[in-house]
């Protein structure tokens, strides 16, 4: 009996599996190792760092926009809630969450929060105890990121919008 | 008694008899379906993956909506998101915010088709799209800031010269040019690509990016 049709259709079929399993796979890889470059810069999970503007020497994310400046943590809520606070600038400003899939699950800018403050809490589902009066959001993955981007429209105001960015923070409850 | 003639080695092949009969054609044909199973993953996954990746690399984003050169998803960032967006994403746009709150247009081309190069020259020209803040920014085929001795990689609405009609044109290419300019490098092979981010898009343009207009990217020359 002829076999090679069979090894045919067996590799196909396996390479199908190959190609779904890189497609799936990718965004959690990827996601993975931008974790892994925030977690190694700012010392931890639930800690920000506060990158300079992005060069052509950046290599951490793909794509950056120069005309920003980026607040970075990794975020993990697996075992306790984590508090983002961050003055709110009078310039474009947005703080955005990002499941370990790359989905943008959450995002608030400066219009949205029509104060100078803002204060979110992370967790990893709503009966999570919390902080009373401050928002919850709940994560659909455990780990991820949280991004907060700044806009600088003009170098005058660098060094104060740089400031306020710095004040930026992700901390466990 | 009874005579028995020998006649082994006299005009026949002398068969020498396996000790251990069946043995060694096991042990062959275990060998040969081993080297099959490995070359059929070998090459299995060399396709499979492969193909994955050829599919969800490019030069950018890539995306549903076009509008001349420029291409966008409308699922960047989404947890509608397809897979392929996914992974489109996490390779060129990774960290990319939903639509909402920023629509980005990418063009790896320019008004004719014909891809972006390093050593051309090219005019990028229009008005301000429907956004409360908008930028045009050049990155390298690995989707990185492309280095110059400008350090200038963008101009955005709050830094574009305008010319008197408040429409804009900025110059991309390897050579120094009067008003607005973004280096492309210089290296004549190279490819690159343009993202337009619209930050805080308008209404109208979130339910229909398709209707925007957009600057158009025309090439004027290719001087190496």
């Amino acid at each position: 009996m002829k076999t090679w049709p069979m090894w045919v259709a067996g590799t196909i079929a396996l390479a199908a599996a190959f190609h779904i399993l890189t497609v799936f796979g990718l965004p959690y890889g990827i996601m993975d190792r931008a974790m892994a470059g925030i977690v190694a810069e700012a010392g931890g999970v639930n800690k920000p760092v506060y990158p300079a503007s992005a060069t052509a020497a950046s290599r951490g994310i793909v794509r950056p926009s120069p005309d920003l400046l980026y607040t970075a943590c990794a975020y993990d809520v697996s075992e306790r809630p984590v508090k983002l606070t961050s003055p709110v600038p009078d310039t474009y400003w947005s703080l955005s969450t990002f499941a370990s899939n790359t989905d943008n699950f959450f995002v608030v800018n400066d219009r949205q929060v029509k104060t100078d403050r803002i204060e979110i809490i992370l967790a990893a589902s709503e009966s999570t105890a919390t902080e009373e009066g401050i928002p919850v959001i709940v994560a659909p993955s455990s780990k991820g990121i949280v991004l907060f981007r700044s806009l600088v429209p003009s170098e005058d105001l660098r060094a104060e919008i740089d400031a306020k960015r710095r004040q930026s923070n992700c901390k466990p409850l | 008694m009874v005579y028995v003639p020998i006649r082994a080695g006299v005009g026949g092949q002398v068969r020498r008899s396996n000790p251990e009969p069946g043995r060694g054609s096991i042990r062959g044909k275990s060998l040969k379906l081993a080297l099959k199973l490995v070359a059929v993953v070998v090459v299995a996954l060399l396709v499979g993956a492969g193909s994955a990746l050829l599919f969800v690399r490019g030069s950018g984003l890539g995306g549903t909506v076009s509008v001349g050169p420029w291409q966008t998803s409308l699922a960047i960032g989404s947890s509608e998101a397809d897979p392929y967006t996914r992974a489109r994403v996490a390779i060129a746009g990774l960290l990319a915010l939903n639509r909402s709150e920023t629509i980005y247009f990418t063009a790896a081309q320019d008004d004719a088709g014909d891809a972006l190069r390093s050593g051309c020259i090219y005019k990028v020209a229009g008005t301000d799209p429907p956004a409360r803040w908008w930028s045009v920014t050049l990155y390298g085929a690995d989707h990185y800031l492309v280095a110059n001795d400008e350090n200038r990689y963008s101009y955005g609405g709050a830094t574009v010269a305008r010319e008197t009609d408040e429409s804009f044109v900025i110059t991309v290419g390897p050579q120094e040019t009067e008003g607005n300019w973004i280096p492309t490098g210089g290296q004549a092979d190279d490819t690159f690509s343009l993202t337009l981010r619209l930050y805080n898009p308008d209404p109208e343009a979130v339910s229909n990016p398709a209707g925007i207009a957009l600057p158009h990217i025309v090439k004027e020359a290719c001087p190496s």
